[in-house]
């Protein structure tokens, strides 16, 4: 009734990167069984990491092998995915959603004339239809859609699912035949590859991640372990504003009634009571996280988790933490 | 039947506006109000935005609104901060005479070059003898061949220590009250035109306030707008025009201390429960709603009865009269809301109360429009 | 250089989300829809790369409804934009963003286009394939995340960097390509109060959608807000490091805003 899934995989020093795995856990599961699935790599090295499939019950694997693919835009691989895609018989294309995988999608929608959502954390096949749900307007609201096949690609959410059980094969090989990639896909050039340095941090009024500090911080010397967490999570930083009256941070930093309004999707309180002069400065967070430690703080009332405790020690604990997750 | 929609472009206007006011003028108000500062950049923004001048033609450089999209405009200003709207609508105040009074000639002469740059002008009637009393100004012009030489004080001009162009109604025989007064354009590079020093007010700080005096300033007969003893028309003619827009100005206030007062009232919490709970609070909440919101309308009704070619005296001075009343009590009722907080500067409601004050008594002191209101509606009853 | 920027009328940022009747989509009843986010800064690139370029135009497209897209359009050439284009949408229909890359590609198709410079992504369903689906649907190399776009007269070509994961890519290309622009690194300009005057007369060019257009069908199903907030769930932990563990965990898998 359903064919077989293929699941894009997306190399990251030289393994499948984690968004690849969490799209093989979403193929487990819409597959109904890992017999259905089908990995697919694209360049010189798909065939060395396309075997890591197997590590989790994918027992089959499509490698379009073209050197070219390496280096040239992801627009080029779609064709091969579409090509594998078809050589598979499969139906549905999963792939973590990341610059590649939401590129990918795109042009996926034409090429292989697929009904396509990004963003994804959660889908559910119901015959000929799949219901996909995804955040919208930066997390303020969930919506879900409705997808009609026969073709489905979807772009799923990077940690918003487990890792996928593993059940140790070896995958079958299938050879993608190679397509000729058009001129125009072959006149860009990469010419340089950067790894993130974390330099100047998203402004308050861009980031999607804020951490402020407030009068617990103590001193202004010691604000700079709020802005370590802040760089460790990509993070804007903010202050209340006790802080600012201080002196400790400018007060372009408040957050608050006579300071800046922000929605990010996460915002860290360190060291701030919530006073109702912050809290309507950063109320419409979707995520609140409150780190006092006076337990009666007004801010646990609207944060969605608390730690109650030494900011000292818990703050630079979160940013080893964060650290070693996203450097994993 | 008459439709309250705004339209498109009206809405672009009142946007254009708004993000002014919250991204350029808010983040300052409470600096400026407190230190007191000019804000000058911000003033130079706003004309660079095309938001000052705005009742000048657009042949002369200006924006050419009419009243009501002017209103939408100061309504918006001012909902950020009082004080700087006064300053960034007293070219219009000063400009208007100009623009009533002036030939052809004169109106390309001055208007076109003070609009092709950012500058500020003065309107100059005000004297200590006199505001509300303009009939009985003492600033003498006296004709001597082909020019007038002036002489006198004015007080609480504004913008007066920064302006390059002054409209200046002075008499040419003081007996004559009214029938002498004299309208005239002066540069600021007249010699005997000096300006004192900033006036320390009680609130619009981030507006300059000052007197202009006169000693033997020599003004050429091409420079008189009008005819000898046509400037009291024009003076009245210009406040018929501008009095609609500091209706605008003084609901903007209001709006802005509704504003703070609601959203306060919905997190602040006593009895257990958010103030916005309490019969009180709701009470005094759905007093500052009706009298903004009637405030506005007047105002909106009064523009667009002098946009479509009428006077406009009765409803521009109820709408005035009214508008500055209400941004008083609702400034106050906030106030009240804030409770202890709301008495303390670190909280932006109370210079709100200090800014609708003035709205009270410049531009046409209220007692003045109530008198007017009286005449006019009387009228309607001879 | 002939440059087109796709722009898309979506709800401002302060605006209070609410549930339509039905249940199905955001209640639109007195929301102001206007030019943000990544798409007003991508009309500021394409003006910027317009003053830079001598002989330059920008040409401003949208997909959507009437009166929303047709404000937008106005608010662009407020802005500098010198011509634009409309394709009109049923109002349901507006929703399904691969349907809008196919009635964009129709209307870029028919003028010249050095470059198609979209946002990365429309603030309110945050999709993102427009880009990409317009490089397919145009036969050009399309790139999304793009950050510091710049254009090198001396070897005619497009220099930018895309953004990844691990950090970003730097990449040179020729015309014509679709960029979508994450961060522009400018500070979107103002339009005058002249210019918003002049908006309301200008001209702009409507185009239907070609019937048949787009093909498998995607559309919104349910809208739904988060509950409301009802207090902390406190971390219970002996350790700060548990503590930060935990939170963490809860963070990437619970909340799912870890990034």
């Amino acid at each position: 009734m359903t064919g077989p899934l293929l699941i894009v995989g997306e190399p990251q020093n030289g393994h499948l990167s984690g968004p690849t795995l969490e799209a093989i856990t979403v193929a487990q599961t819409l597959g109904g069984g890992s017999a259905a699935l089908v990995g697919f790599l694209a360049g010189s090295k798909a065939r060395a990491i396309g075997v890591e499939f197997g590590r989790f019950g994918v027992p089959r694997i499509a490698v379009a092998t073209d050197p070219a693919l390496d280096s040239t835009p992801v627009a080029a691989v779609a064709s091969s995915v579409a090509a594998a895609a078809e050589q598979a018989g499969a139906d549905m294309i999963l792939v973590g959603g990341t610059t590649f995988g939401r590129d990918l999608v795109g042009r996926l929608a034409i090429r292989w004339n697929a009904a396509v959502a990004t963003g994804v954390t959660e889908a559910r096949r119901d015959g000929a239809v799949v219901h996909v749900r995804r955040p919208i307007f930066g997390g303020r609201a969930t919506e879900t859609r409705r997808l009609e096949g026969p073709h489905f690609a979807l772009a799923l959410r990077p940690h918003a699912f487990a890792a996928p059980s593993e059940a140790a094969v070896s995958p079958a090989v299938a050879e993608v035949p190679m397509i000729p990639i058009p001129p125009a896909l072959l006149a860009p050039r990469r010419t340089a590859t950067e790894t993130t340095a974390q330099g100047t941090g998203p402004s308050l009024g861009d980031a999607s991640i804020v951490v402020s500090g407030g009068r617990g911080v103590r001193a202004a010397e010691n604000f700079q372990i709020v802005e370590e967490l802040a760089a460790a999570l990509g993070a804007a930083v903010g202050a209340s504003r006790a802080v600012t009256d201080a002196g400790w941070r400018p007060s372009s930093f408040q957050v608050g009634q006579t300071g800046r309004s922000v929605s990010p999707q996460l915002y860290i309180a360190v060291g701030i009571s919530g006073a109702i002069q912050h809290l309507v400065g950063m109320l419409s967070s979707r995520v609140i996280v409150a780190i006092n430690s006076d337990a009666g703080a007004p801010i646990f009332r609207v944060a969605d988790y608390g730690i109650v405790g030494d900011l000292f020690q818990i703050v630079p604990a979160l940013t080893a933490e964060t650290r070693r997750v996203r450097a994993a | 039947m008459p439709d309250f929609s705004l339209s498109a472009e009206q809405e672009s206007l009142r946007d254009l506006a708004r993000k002014f006011a919250r991204t350029e003028m808010a983040p300052h108000a409470a600096e400026c109000d407190r230190t007191p500062r000019f804000p000058e950049e911000i003033y130079r923004k706003a004309y660079d935005l095309g938001l000052m001048n705005l009742n000048v033609p657009a042949e002369y450089g200006g924006s050419g609104l009419g009243v009501l999209d002017q209103c939408l405009i100061v309504e918006e200003l001012a909902h950020a901060c009082g004080g700087m709207t006064t300053s960034v609508i007293a070219n219009c105040l000063a400009l208007e005479p100009i623009l009533l009074g002036g030939s052809p000639e004169q109106k390309d002469r001055f208007l076109k070059p003070f609009c092709a740059e950012y500058q500020l002008a003065s309107f100059c009637l005000t004297e200590p003898s006199g505001g509300s009393d303009a009939g009985g100004l003492q600033t003498r012009a006296r004709r001597e061949g082909d020019h007038y030489v002036l002489d006198g004080e004015k007080c609480f001009i504004t913008n007066a220590p920064h302006a390059s162009l002054y409209t200046v109604f002075a008499t040419v025989d003081p007996n004559l009250r009214t029938k002498g007064i004299t309208a005239f354009v002066v540069p600021r590079a007249a010699a005997g035109l000096t300006t004192g020093k900033d006036e320390e007010k009680m609130g619009h700080r981030a507006s300059s306030t000052s007197t202009v005096r006169f000693e033997g300033v020599n003004v050429p007969v091409e420079d008189r707008l009008g005819e000898e003893g046509g400037g009291f028309s024009i003076a009245m003619r210009t406040l018929d025009q501008t009095r609609t827009p500091i209706g605008a100005l003084a609901t903007g206030i209001a709006q802005a201390a509704l504003d703070h007062a609601a959203a306060y009232s919905l997190k602040r919490q006593t009895f257990g429960k958010p103030i916005s709970e309490h019969q009180a609070i709701q009470i005094k909440l759905a007093n500052m709603a009706q009298a903004v919101h009637a405030a506005r309308l007047l105002t909106w009704h009064a523009a667009w009865t002098i946009d479509h070619g009428a006077k406009g005296t009765l409803e521009s001075s109820i709408a005035k009269c009214f508008a500055s009343d209400a941004a008083l009590h609702v400034a106050d009722e906030a106030i009240q809301t804030f409770g202890g907080y709301g008495y303390m500067k670190e909280y932006p409601v109370e210079k709100l109360l200090r800014d609708a004050k003035l709205t009270q008594i410049y531009e046409g002191a209220n007692e003045i429009q109530r008198t007017v209101i009286a005449r006019e509606l009387l009228r309607q009853y001879a | 250089m002939e440059i087109v920027v796709c722009i898309k009328p979506v709800p401002e940022a302060e605006t209070r989300l609410r549930v339509a009747p039905g249940g199905q989509t955001l209640d639109a009843e007195g929301v102001k829809f206007v030019l943000a986010g990544y798409d007003e800064s991508a009309l500021e690139q394409a003006l910027l790369l317009k003053e830079s370029v001598p002989g330059s135009k920008v040409h401003a497209v949208s997909y959507g409804p009437a009166p929303r897209t047709e404000e937008v359009l106005r608010a662009a050439i407020a802005l500098g934009a010198d011509l634009a284009t409309w394709v009109e949408a049923t109002a349901g229909s507006a929703s399904d963003p691969i349907l809008a890359a196919v009635a964009l590609a129709g209307a870029i198709a028919a003028v010249p286009h050095d470059l198609v410079l979209c946002g990365k992504q429309a603030g309110d369903d945050e999709a993102g394939l427009v880009p990409s689906a317009l490089g397919e649907l145009l036969s050009v190399p399309d790139f999304g995340s793009v950050a510091d776009l710049r254009w090198d007269p001396a070897s005619s070509r497009f220099k930018f960097l895309r953004s990844t994961e691990a950090g970003g890519e730097r990449w040179e290309a020729p015309t014509p390509c679709v960029i979508g622009l994450q961060q522009a690194w400018n500070d979107p300009r103002t339009a005058k109060l002249p210019s918003i005057l002049k908006s309301r007369r200008a001209l702009i060019a409507k185009r239907p959608l070609e019937p048949g257009a787009g093909g498998p069908h995607s559309e919104p199903e349910k809208f739904e807000l988060p509950p409301p907030r009802t207090g902390a769930r406190m971390i219970e932990y002996k350790t700060p490091e548990e503590a930060a563990q935990k939170l963490v965990r809860i963070l990437r898998e619970e909340a799912k805003v870890f990034p």
